[in-house]
């Protein structure tokens, strides 16, 4: 399927937590990325969780890895 | 790279180093990991059809429920260890839909079907118990980071069919008659079917690599020997024929049965009688595929093409 980005996955268990990368999905836009996180990393209760485009995540101190991709300009993932 | 590369690497993940990135991978590293990766990925979406064929079966809404809850699952652990192998540079779309049936790389054990609902719950019992067996301690063990995280959601998850299969082996082998006997029989052929999983006993094993790049940390037989374990004691404790028993003297589980030997896929039966065949022998059945790995590869991609069109 064409149009397809990365999202990386943020969740809290409860109120209190830090927020922690719980993993990533790949959806063609935010809506299903929403539906799609929610539904892949069902494992807890979750008291918060969000959806950022892995384009959208700014690296500061290291430039390789997925994040990396988007300092070094090669960022094609949402 | 050089061979020096790759024995510093080695080095490194002895002392306890952790990869954050395929960056960081030499090649080896990183033919290792995409071969582990593959055959997780693969074993976890051709795990979701089988189940899914046999939740027919389920005998009242709840179980339907459960049973499509483990299915769900099922999908999600795919999915995630396939979206790992995107960042290492391999196409997930490549890998589900660009591969012939018998290139994928999941045991021989899900190109069986699983014709009712016992063999579905053993299936939990013994299969999922399996994938906690390689996953937990590739869990433990791992040198990748992303993939130790990734592995947290899964293995709590494993854990849950496993009870599901426990929880339902039990209710059948209590209620005695014709359900402990259908139990029995998914015994006879799926308890075989999973030492086999585990492939070649460590003495023949060749060199992969995985154990020195710490990509897991337990070898084939000592997986082996972790998942009889549990396994036989929860049989016998049931009431249930296993072929293989504590050794008191050798301190491990031996098998009472040739090993390897030949399996007849559509009497599901294993041919003790027959005696003791070589690994190149077991290889070529693998290789060959059982019986459903068409039907269970195209029930997954089957609709793809149709919907695609409508949307381009
Ligand atoms: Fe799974
Ligand atoms: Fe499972």
């Amino acid at each position: 399927m064409t149009g397809e980005g990365v999202y990386e996955v943020f969740a809290r268990k409860k109120r209190g937590e830090p927020l922690r990368h719980i993993g990533y999905v790949d959806a063609p836009g935010d809506e299903l990325a929403r539906v799609y996180a929610w539904k892949t990393y069902d494992e807890e209760k979750w008291f918060e969780m969000c959806v950022v485009p892995r384009g959208a995540v700014i690296p500061v101190n290291r430039d390789d890895g997925p994040w990396g991709r988007n300092r070094r300009g090669e960022g094609d993932d949402g | 790279m050089s061979q020096r590369a790759e024995e510093q690497l080695k080095e490194r993940i002895r002392k306890g180093h952790i990869l954050e990135s395929p960056e960081e991978m030499t090649p080896g590293y990183r033919r290792a990991i995409i071969i582990q990766l593959t055959v997780q990925a693969d074993t976890e979406l051709m795990s979701a059809p089988a189940y899914w064929l046999a939740a027919r079966h389920a005998p009242s809404t709840n179980t339907q429920v459960s049973a499509h809850a483990i299915i769900q699952d099922e999908l999600a652990h795919a999915n995630i260890a396939y979206r790992l192998l995107e960042d290492m540079g391999v196409s997930k779309e490549k890998l589900v839909y660009g591969r012939e049936p018998h290139e994928f790389k999941h045991p021989y054990g899900f190109d069986q079907p699983l014709d009712n609902w016992a063999e579905l719950v053993v299936a939990n019992g013994f299969f999922d118990r399996a994938g906690i067996c390689l996953l937990g301690d590739v869990h433990r063990n791992t040198s990748y980071g992303p993939l130790k995280r990734a592995l947290v959601k899964v293995d709590m998850e494993e854990t849950f069919h496993l009870r599901h299969g426990e929880v339902w082996m039990r209710r059948l082998a209590r209620a005695g008659g014709a359900a402990t006997e259908l139990l029995q029989r998914c015994v006879d052929w799926m308890f075989p079917m999973t030492i086999e999983w585990f492939g070649l006993p460590d003495d023949l094993k060749r060199h992969s690599g995985q154990l020195d790049y710490r990509l897991k940390g337990l070898t084939n037989d000592e997986l082996r020997q972790l998942w009889m374990s549990s396994t036989v004691p929860l049989c016998e404790g049931l009431g249930l024929k296993v072929p293989a028993h504590y050794d008191e003297a050798a301190e491990e589980y031996v098998l009472d049965y040739p090993f390897p030997c030949e399996y007849d896929p559509e009497a599901k039966h294993w041919l003790f009688g027959d005696g003791e065949i070589t690994w190149d022998a077991v290889f070529t059945r693998w290789k060959g595929r059982g019986p459903m790995n068409e039907r269970y590869v195209e029930s997954v991609r089957r609709s793809r093409g149709t919907v695609s069109s409508w949307l381009n």
